[in-house]
């Protein structure tokens, strides 16, 4: 039976606008060759483009009075849950947004920062390509297709780590590989396990599934496992103890604007796929399984698998605060300060979601999550300009060692400025943008009731404040070094700088607006409902008994030749624009 | 590994591999095969005329070149040529994903038309998957060759 693909309405395109423009971006840098002011030319353009049709989402889908909250586009118009859904949600704008602005800065920032001769190689196309995995994570509702955009992201983040070329960029680079390539089979394993365990792997066909197993005829029982294998993927990428190891030296050996992207966005991919899949696609699932560890109690009783993520990422969460926090306190590079205080950041945001997934009363768990997204947009930010400040100071001095450093603030008092401004967000003075991530990870930790836990942040809060100030007492502050004497700043870079700054003040003075913002992405990612009716993955199949399951199932996951329609027909009538399915529409 | 017996082997088996890489490109979009398999049947061809005839084999015994031998292999003419191919093969397939949005319909739908009365063919189906499917088959002959002529050449 010929299916009328849907033309996509005006909102619709809108989901897959971020993509098809880094896509384009980067083919055509890769086109423009050894042309380096064209190249430049062409990733500005694409960033601006990009900021826009994120600014567009973010109005029309979730911020406008009228917006539908959610909008959905089926790639290659074949339908949910057989094609592959792009979803772009109050969530998923939010983490969009993020990366708009630090992948904007970094990317301006790159074209000041590198010398000629690394712009002749493919620098600008592989920042696109970073951008476009970190986008397509963000926006696809298919958990196979999460693991095809965690691998484009990879790829190109292991160009970058060994970017250089130098010994200790190998050996970074090496490890880097070496971790991510398990990561992923782990990955492919445990997506491979949900597949076989619940015949889906449409985000939202998966979560109306897992909550209502007896109809579909499913036994959920091994999702728990599975998820734990794909929560420790999440957790490397995002580099929550025990997976830290990795961070310090892939972080010293990345160019400083990618260290910046690295920090600021794909660590977000990592929270992001914990928040999404925990509490949009896991939430509601009927396990019907308990668990228990005898030294511990139980630790899941029943029904939703949240109790075992919550005490598993609690535990990660706080770990991450100590381990980041005390390392950051002992390194001898700004790097090395910055990446170390990355792992405690992340725990910062860990802890929040945590405590989402643990509680049971739904206000505590919105606020929560709010927590978590406001202090990851803090993070990206704060950590993204910092990095980048690391950078102008490497432009400058040639140095980031602490030892080689002293007296920047009364050589370039703007960047010094900037610096400052990012260290004190990273605090969390008032009236950064990182009070307030602070304040709401602390009150979501008191709504909790948890005393154990607000001391832990304290004394994580304590440890940034005592690394942040030993990083600038030492480099921006006292007698000047031969290398701040000679120093020069790049005016560009300073100006990147600043704007970072400014941002980080303007989020913090006009909180109001980002306070909405991340409530609706909080809402987005905790309403399981919504996300099913907005992808809608009845969109073929009628009824819900479970001899669909097999039905066309291959065709959305073939990468290369698989998008045609499955079981074409050649005497049908030729008709341009349709898709001939000839599964999963006898439906008698 | 340049034997005699090589050479001979090499010189019937290149050609049938490459047949069969076009024939798996050409009817990928609806059978087995496709852009992917097609690009590393042809890049294997290639292999085997590496290790058959050396290296240099392409420019100097087929393309007729002058070989500088200190050259760095990353700049070699074949080598730029293969990286040439892949980009123009993202290229392809990108905007074989673009064109339905023009026609208002989704990025990466295929579609298909069937031609009657085609001499010698009678019937010939062309879908236009096939567009994706060959600029998939050139990103991968060109970074596997790259990867391959640089890698071998050090």
């Amino acid at each position: 039976m010929a299916l009328q693909t849907l033309s996509p309405g005006a909102e619709s395109t809108l989901v897959i606008a971020p993509m098809l423009i880094v896509l384009v971006a980067a083919v055509g840098t890769l086109l423009l060759g050894t042309r380096p002011r064209a190249r430049a030319g062409v990733s500005l353009a694409g960033g601006a483009a990009y900021l826009v049709a994120v600014a567009a989402i973010d109005w029309y889908v979730v911020l406008a009075p009228d917006a539908p909250g959610a909008a959905t586009y089926q790639v290659g118009g074949l339908p949910a849950p057989f094609g592959i859904t792009l979803v772009a949600d109050g969530l998923s704008a939010f983490m969009l947004t993020m990366v708009g602005v630090i992948g904007v800065a970094s990317l301006v920032f790159s074209i000041r920062v590198l010398p000629e001769l690394d712009r002749r190689s493919y620098y600008f196309p592989l920042f696109h390509f970073l951008a476009l995995g970190v986008t397509g994570a963000f926006l696809t509702g298919d958990l196979f297709n999460l693991f095809v955009w965690f691998e484009v992201m990879l790829m190109v983040s292991y160009i970058f780590v060994a970017y250089y070329g130098g010994p200790q960029h190998t050996r970074a680079a090496f490890w880097y590989v070496a971790l991510n390539l398990l990561a992923s089979a782990v990955f492919l394993l445990g997506v491979g396990g949900i597949y076989a365990t619940t015949g889906t792997l449409n985000m939202a066909d998966l979560a109306r599934r897992l909550a209502a197993p007896a109809a579909y005829g499913i036994d959920p029982g091994p999702v728990v496992g599975l998820l734990g294998l794909l929560l420790s993927v999440f957790a490397i990428k995002a580099g929550l103890v025990p997976f830290q190891f990795w961070i310090p030296t892939a972080y010293r050996a990345a160019p400083p604007p990618i260290t910046a992207l690295l920090a600021g966005a794909t660590k977000k991919v990592g929270i992001y796929a914990i928040i999404r899949l925990s509490f949009t696609v896991f939430a509601d699932a009927q396990i019907g399984v308990d668990l228990a560890i005898p030294a511990v109690g139980t630790i899941l009783a029943g029904d939703s698998p949240l109790a075992f993520i919550g005490a598993v990422l609690f535990v990660m969460g706080t770990a991450s605060i100590l381990v980041g926090g005390l390392g950051a306190v002992g390194r001898d590079s700004l790097e090395g300060v910055l990446a170390y205080s990355s792992i405690g950041q992340v725990g910062f945001i860990a802890v929040p979601v945590a405590i989402a997934a643990t509680t049971t009363v739904p206000d505590v768990r919105h606020i929560a999550i709010v927590a978590a997204l406001v202090y990851a947009l803090n993070h990206a930010l704060a950590k993204g300009m910092l990095f980048l400040a690391v950078g102008a100071v490497r432009t400058a001095t040639g140095t980031s060692r602490l030892a080689d450093l002293g007296g920047l603030a009364s050589r370039s008092p703007p960047l010094a400025g900037a610096f400052f401004i990012g260290s004190l967000a990273l605090v969390g003075i008032p009236p950064l943008s990182g009070f307030f991530g602070k304040f709401l990870v602390f009150d979501a930790a008191a709504q909790a009731g948890s005393m154990s836990v607000l001391v832990l942040l304290l004394a994580g809060s304590l440890l940034t404040i005592a690394y942040v100030t030993r990083a600038w007492n030492r480099s921006f502050w006292g007698q000047r070094t031969p290398a701040v004497d000679d120093a020069v700043t790049d005016p560009v870079q300073v100006a990147v700088l600043l704007a970072l700054a400014v941002t980080i003040v303007a989020v913090g003075i006009g909180f109001e607006p980002i306070y909405r913002f991340a409530d609706a992405a909080a809402t987005a990612a905790l309403d399981t409902d919504g996300y099913i009716d907005a992808v809608d993955p009845n969109q073929t199949v009628s009824g819900a008994d479970g001899g669909n399951v097999d039905a066309g199932a291959g065709a959305g996951e073939g990468g290369g030749g698989g998008e045609t329609g499955m079981g074409t027909e050649p005497e049908t009538e030729p008709g341009t624009g349709t898709i001939n399915t000839s599964n999963g529409g006898d439906t008698p | 590994m340049t034997t005699v017996i090589m050479r001979t082997t090499a010189r019937i088996v290149v050609p049938i591999v490459l047949i069969v890489a076009i024939s798996l490109l050409i009817e990928g979009h609806n059978l087995p095969g496709g852009g992917f398999i097609a690009g590393v049947l042809t890049s294997t061809a290639f292999v085997i005329v590496y290790i058959a005839f050396g290296l240099d084999f392409l420019e100097r015994g087929v393309l007729g070149r002058d070989v500088d031998p200190g050259k760095t292999p990353s700049r070699d003419r074949v080598v730029v040529a293969y990286r040439r191919l892949f980009t123009v093969g993202l290229a392809i397939a990108v905007v074989s994903g673009l064109v339905p949005l023009a026609l208002d319909h989704p990025f990466l739908s295929q579609s298909y038309i069937v031609l009657e009365g085609v001499p010698l063919y009678h019937h010939l189906e062309i879908a236009s998957a096939l567009a994706f499917d060959l600029g998939v088959y050139c990103v991968v002959v060109g970074g596997l060759l790259t990867i391959i002529s640089v890698v071998g050449a050090e």
